[in-house]
């Protein structure tokens, strides 16, 4: 196995999501009575605060709504600097944080906000894969 | 005679978790606050959007975030199993000063499935660690220091108001002024510190990249500090013989725990502080002759002075870049040194505190915490410190004695 980064522990009600991944597809907490997507996944939905929550299959479609280049940090991403981090904004709404791939980190500056990405997986353990965003063409 | 608290406050309502005990299903501590949370809404019909003031051993951030709520009292005493009863006690007080009407106390303890799914966090800083979803869902991408997080902000701050990153190295580079007028701040000379004494805003644009677009003269220090202040009595404060600076308003906010949960990554929590505490004081941003903001970065102080009604928003950045913040300028900010240049020990609310006091005690030059040209003329300082991922605020508005 050659994924050395951090894996996330995982939480009680969040199994839906993680499955997902698995099967490439990006599970999204929806609410059935604001019917609003929420993430993170929640025990109870933020909006509205109705506990009728449901698991939808999300587009795997999003924007960029901002980014960064990481020169310094202390986890196992270290050896990956610089690299992109960036929040995306969900095309059913809400929003994620990802690492963002398709970009050069050298040009910050040509990284655009409001630019489309695409989901996609990596199998980090036997049980894992991790979502990351990629940029796409328009 | 009953005391001034008597019958200021009552108990309306309480509920449980779905399910308590030896729970077949493990529960994370987390989930037991919230359903109980939602059931003592429904039993009193009371909202959980009209909850106001938020009481926990610790865990207040992680459930205001997870319940997407926006408090305006935040406790979180964690002293033992009998914190929920001074949490009563203290909630007794907020209500009773009038800045909350419904307080929330709440708890959730997974003493028993911990054992399976770990997470007991009687009183962590930030409740959940890793039961916490959002940073089950954010762990994964490698960041922690404040600077991996605050810099998506600027960029989003910089794309919607088209600023350039020298607009705010502005900040960086007033703030280290005000630090040569200071013998107490660690970047007060090159004598004091390798990298001391004045800089350029070349200079903080050349230095090192720590999350692009900061660079190490964008963020603050990482020092040692210590500090205290004594509150008293109008009464007691009259009897001394140092000059009384009046809290004449105070107030606090979060928006959000998380980054991930940060709505719009150009406006902090402080907008509402700020407008408790101005509302409290009966005055505004144009009554203030100085203010003293947390500056973890540039960032943090430009978005700030634009929450307390300083400056236009995107605009922040411009009272340092004209001069208005700077020593001998018509609205000083961060007279110390700044969490830039001053000190900066991880928490920084507590030099801002100090520096207020000196100001408007008019202490602020005495030769050890300042050199001439370090004390202001000012007689009101709104006081603004950030907590977090810019999630928490709290905002006072101090006035001088006479
Ligand atoms: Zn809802």
């Amino acid at each position: 196995m050659s994924y050395d980064k951090p894996i996330p522990s995982k939480g009680t009600h969040t199994s839906p999501f993680w499955e997902g991944t698995k099967a490439g597809k990006l599970m999204l907490p929806r609410c059935e009575d604001c019917n609003r997507v929420h993430w993170y996944p929640r025990h109870i939905c933020p909006f509205c605060h109705s506990m009728n929550l449901e698991w939808i299959e999300g587009s795997g479609e999003g924007t960029i709504h901002t980014y960064a280049v990481q020169h310094l940090v202390f986890s196992k991403w270290a050896k990956e600097t610089p690299y992109v981090t960036a929040y995306i904004d969900l095309k059913e709404g809400d929003r994620m944080l990802t690492v963002l791939r398709g970009v050069d980190p050298e040009k910050p500056e040509e990284i655009r906000i409001g630019a489309p990405v695409r989901v996609e997986f990596e199998q980090a353990d036997e049980d894992t894969f991790i979502p990351f965003w990629r940029v796409v063409e328009e | 005679m009953p005391g001034t608290l008597y019958k200021s406050a009552a108990i309306v309502g309480a509920a449980e978790a779905n399910q308590i005990g030896f729970l077949d299903e493990p529960a994370t501590s987390l989930q037991l606050h919230i359903e109980a949370i939602k059931n003592v809404s429904e039993q009193t019909g009371i909202p959980i959007s009209s909850i106001e003031g938020v009481f926990s051993t610790g865990w207040s951030t992680e459930l205001c975030e997870h319940l997407g709520i926006t408090p305006k009292y935040i406790d979180t005493t964690a002293v033992g199993g009998c914190s929920f009863e001074l949490h009563v006690h203290h909630a007794m007080a907020a209500i009773h000063a009038g800045i909350i009407d419904v307080a929330l106390i709440s708890h959730g303890e997974n003493g028993h499935s911990a054992n399976k799914i770990g997470g007991r966090s009687l009183n962590y800083a930030r409740g959940a660690g890793d039961a916490s979803p959002s940073h089950e869902m954010s762990t994964a991408y490698g960041l922690a220091a404040a600077p991996n997080h605050y810099a998506h902000a600027m960029v989003r701050h910089m794309h919607r108001y088209g600023n350039t990153r020298e607009d705010y190295a502005h900040i960086a580079k007033v703030s280290r002024d005000w630090a040569t007028l200071n013998p107490r701040a660690a970047m007060y000379s090159k004598e004091k510190h390798p990298f001391g004494g004045p800089i350029t805003v070349e200079q903080v644009e050349d230095s090192r990249l720590i999350t692009w677009p900061l660079t190490i003269l964008h963020c603050c220090m990482v020092t040692d500090h210590g500090g205290a202040v004594l509150v008293c009595s109008p009464k007691v404060a009259a009897s001394l013989n140092t000059k009384p600076v009046w809290i004449a308003g105070a107030g606090e906010s979060m928006g959000h725990g998380n980054m991930l949960e940060m709505e719009d990554f150009t406006k902090t929590s402080a907008r509402f502080s700020a407008e408790a505490a101005y509302t409290m004081a009966g005055l505004g941003p144009k009554d203030m002759e100085m203010a003293l903001v947390y500056d973890s970065f540039t960032i943090t102080a430009a978005i700030t002075v634009e929450m307390l009604g300083l400056a236009a928003p995107g605009e922040g950045h411009l009272l340092w870049k004209d001069g208005r913040a700077a020593p001998g300028g018509s609205f000083p900010i961060n007279t110390n040194g700044g969490g830039l240049s001053f000190n900066h020990s991880g928490m920084y609310g507590m030099p801002l505190l100090i520096e207020a006091y000196r100001q408007l005690s008019g202490t602020a030059e005495d030769g050890i915490h300042g050199d001439p040209r370090k004390q202001t003329s000012a007689r009101t300082c709104v006081v603004n410190g950030t907590g977090g991922s810019l999630s928490t605020t709290g905002t006072l508005v101090l006035v001088a004695d006479d």
